[in-house]
């Protein structure tokens, strides 16, 4: 497994991960101030994320190094580029929401529920594109 | 998504040919991680036009002695 298929996976992980203890922050609470779910989700993907990253480039040190190759770089493009038709559907549906149910926080909320997903679904298309014929 | 290039390769047979060359040293030698060498070998990924001159000149051979096209 290459080393940006190994942080796909990490990161893909953490994401899953943080992605619910925020959903659970967000209906432990729903009235709150968005804040109050958010600096602590934030911390969390901040502090996981270069833990990860860190054991990730000590374990391969030069692959960390080393730019993203012609292969890599396609499957990073196109990923990126899938991940964004994810967030804008998923947008759109937050502001459908919102149309209906008009809660400013809940639309925050959804945004950022959206953001999270369509993170997530760039890494599993990168696992994907990785271990497909491209 | 998915759907294999129609194009083959003799890469795997020349690397061996040239003293056992290891996919990592190929793929340091032309540019690209030796995962990429992976996938052009099991037909998974097709090179640049670049990396394809690579690999031949590599071998000391034309680009048509390594790649072959296999569609219609």
């Amino acid at each position: 497994m290459s080393f940006r298929e190994k942080s796909a996976w990490v990161m893909g992980a953490i994401m899953l991960a943080t992605g619910v203890f925020y959903a659970q922050l967000v209906a432990g609470a729903p009235q709150a101030p968005v804040i109050e779910p958010l600096i602590p989700y934030v911390l969390a993907v901040v502090v996981f994320s270069v833990v990860a990253q860190i054991g990730l480039a000590i374990a391969s040190p030069k692959e960390a190094n080393a730019p993203a190759d012609e292969r890599e770089k396609i499957v990073i493009d196109r990923a990126g580029h899938w991940s964004g038709m994810v967030m804008g559907v998923l947008a759109v549906a937050a502001c459908a929401t919102y149309v209906a149910l008009p809660s400013g926080g809940m639309l925050f909320h959804h945004i950022i529920g959206a953001l999270i997903v369509a993170q997530l679904a760039e890494y599993v298309f990168q696992i994907v594109l990785f271990r497909r014929p491209i | 998504m998915g759907k294999r290039p129609p194009i083959t390769n003799r890469v795997r047979e020349l690397r061996e040919e040239h003293d056992k060359m290891s996919q990592a040293a190929l793929g340091e030698a032309v540019g690209v991680t030796r995962h990429t060498i992976i996938a052009i070998e099991q037909g998974r990924y097709s090179p640049s036009l670049e990396t394809a001159f690579r690999i031949a000149r590599l071998f000391g051979v034309g680009v048509e002695d390594v790649f072959g096209w296999e569609g219609e």
